[in-house]
């Protein structure tokens, strides 16, 4: 399975990644060969009986649901980049919607 | 131990050591902190602890609040966590001393502790080679003695891959046997902390206090700690399988040699060998190269220049911070992940890749189960297809570095335990024997490597 340079920044932007000219050709070529490896397991007939494995506890414990102050050593003042009045501030949210290239 | 002096002792000698192998780049802490906390540490430690006065280097991926956690990335340079990861909060109550955080590849991705932003660690008998990854740091440290034990993790074999490489013992334990809060996420099905020792008594003692149930980890098997086994006189009793698929052609020949040789010595301590099959292991790697990614890109989506970590320029809207953060940010290694795990759960290809790999992995856990459930107690077979290979030579070839882990995923995939440890050596360079063992059965497994860590001649060439 082969991509191409539109694809990658397609991913790329739903990754929300830049990736520079310069290394999207190498990126490309990578990502095509990673694809066409991880493909090998269609050789094997789909076992629509196999169900999805999850190693663990055969079921998530439920907790009492109330809220506790989590054990902070500091709080998020002391870790985040720009943190104001007990908000996280980030710069004015734009344009989300981009049109598809 | 047991006297405060005696722990401050320990605690200089480790950062001596440490700062000694400084030119493996093994360990992140600078050198001034490092002194001072350990100082700090053996006059705060208990003396009741089991572990007490013991240094352990720690991967730097496990939150801590003594020293930054940086994953090995930019994206999280000089972070420092507000709390610290259970295991951590188990090592200090039992006295341990946590003794500087280690290199890694970036987030735990990569078999060579090449992709760290910090620079490559150097593999300590070979400084051409690589330690193995993405643990190599912790690998590093203990082999070259500086420290007697270290906490890695592993997603893909991240632990047992570098201490073949290294010669030292690797143990990743059963998925959730361990706790993983703290444990910064990659692959949240497969990630589980393990441990590394130069001997199996260090890295067992060290897995036993660590274990254990953890309200803070709902995927953490409500259990006791893990009881240690004594040394056996023999292996009498034990079936040891031996899967064809792990002995391919174009296996080394001095890790077939030292394979053989320790089956033959598994035999004399009186197991039954018997050979198995597991025939989906060709499938393990390219499952693997799915379901981790996948998970990556889901868990890596955090990290975006707003609530921690350093800020990359980006101040035109939200949107700009967010991909130029995570584009200068993240290694080549995990923008590459990132785009394959998006990739593979983007609409129109998730059938194809995702649900199948999910079908793949359950196909290779049944398989364990069949040779387990037809009496066999473990499995050996080589940790790697070769020794350490050199530096540089697998960076331009992800595949190519991916496929260094084909014996050690499978374990990984299907949540079982395994270890790592040191059946030989070719030209100076570490073989790893590998046993895998049943779900929460790490007592017959360490027992089991107890008695061939006695008799096998680790540091002979095979």
């Amino acid at each position: 399975m082969s991509v191409t340079d539109e694809d990658v920044l397609k991913i790329a932007r739903l990754a929300e990644l830049d990736v520079d000219e310069e290394t999207l050709p190498v990126l490309t070529e990578q990502m095509s060969r990673i694809l066409e490896f991880v493909a090998q397991i269609s050789a094997v007939p789909a076992s629509e009986s196999a169900k999805p494995f999850v190693p663990g506890p055969d079921a998530v414990r439920f907790r009492p649901d109330e809220v506790k102050p989590w054990p902070l050593a500091f709080g998020p003042s002391e870790f985040a980049p720009a943190f104001k009045a007990g908000f996280f501030v980030v710069p004015k949210l734009g344009q989300f919607e981009e049109p598809e290239a | 131990m047991s006297d405060p002096g005696e722990a401050l002792a320990s605690a200089k000698a480790a950062a001596d050591r440490i700062v000694r192998a400084k030119r493996l780049n093994a360990c992140l802490t600078p050198p001034k902190e490092l002194r001072q906390s350990l100082t700090k540490q053996a006059q705060a430690a208990h003396p009741s602890g089991v572990l007490y006065g013991m240094p352990v280097a720690v991967k730097d991926n496990i939150c801590t609040l003594e020293f930054t956690t940086t994953c090995g990335s930019r994206i999280l340079e000089g972070y420092r966590s507000p709390y610290e990861a259970t295991a951590v909060a188990k090592l200090k109550a039992a006295g341990a001393l946590i003794a500087g955080k280690t290199n890694c590849d970036e987030f735990g991705m990569g078999s060579s502790t090449e992709h760290s932003t910090y620079g490559r660690t150097l593999h300590p008998f070979d400084k051409t080679r690589v330690p193995g990854g993405s643990s190599g740091g912790s690998a590093a440290l203990v082999a070259a003695g500086a420290v007697p034990a270290g906490l890695g993790s592993e997603t893909g074999g991240s632990v047992r891959q570098p201490a073949s490489f290294c010669g030292i013992v690797g143990i990743k334990p059963t998925y959730g046997r361990v706790s993983r809060s703290g444990l910064v996420a990659f692959g949240s099905s497969l990630d589980q902390i393990g441990v590394f020792g130069r001997s199996v008594h260090d890295a067992a003692r060290v897995l036993s206090v660590i274990s254990g149930r953890d309200p803070r980890d709902s995927t953490c098997e409500a259990r006791d700690s893990l009881r240690l086994p004594t040394v056996p006189e023999s292996l009498q009793g034990f079936v040891i399988g031996i899967p064809k698929e792990y002995f391919p052609p174009d296996l080394a020949p001095a890790v077939r040699r030292a394979c053989d040789r320790a089956i033959r010595l598994l035999k004399e301590l009186g197991a039954a060998v018997r050979e198995v099959s597991l025939p989906h292991t060709q499938y393990a790697v390219p499952t693997y190269y799915i379901i981790a990614p996948a998970e990556a890109s889901s868990n890596l989506a955090r990290y975006d220049g707003a609530r921690y970590g350093p800020r990359f320029d980006g101040a035109r809207d939200v949107r700009a911070l967010y991909r130029t953060t995570r584009g200068e940010g993240f290694g080549p290694e995990v923008r590459r992940r990132i785009l394959v795990g998006t990739y593979v759960l983007s609409s129109g290809y998730y059938d194809a890749y995702y649900r199948r790999a999910q079908q793949m992995r359950a196909l290779i856990a049944q398989d364990f189960r069949n040779v387990f459930d037809r009496g066999v107690d473990l499995l050996f077979t080589p940790t790697t297809p070769t020794p350490a290979f050199k530096a540089g030579e697998k960076l331009a070839d992800p595949v190519a570095m991916y496929l260094s882990d084909i014996f050690v995923v499978t374990a990984n995939l299907a949540g079982l335990p395994a270890m790592s440890l040191p059946i030989g050596r070719v030209k100076g360079l570490p073989i790893g024997g590998q046993l895998i063992g049943q779900a929460f059965l790490e007592d017959e497994m360490i027992e089991a490597a107890y008695a061939l860590e006695r008799v096998v001649p680790a540091a002979q060439d095979a």
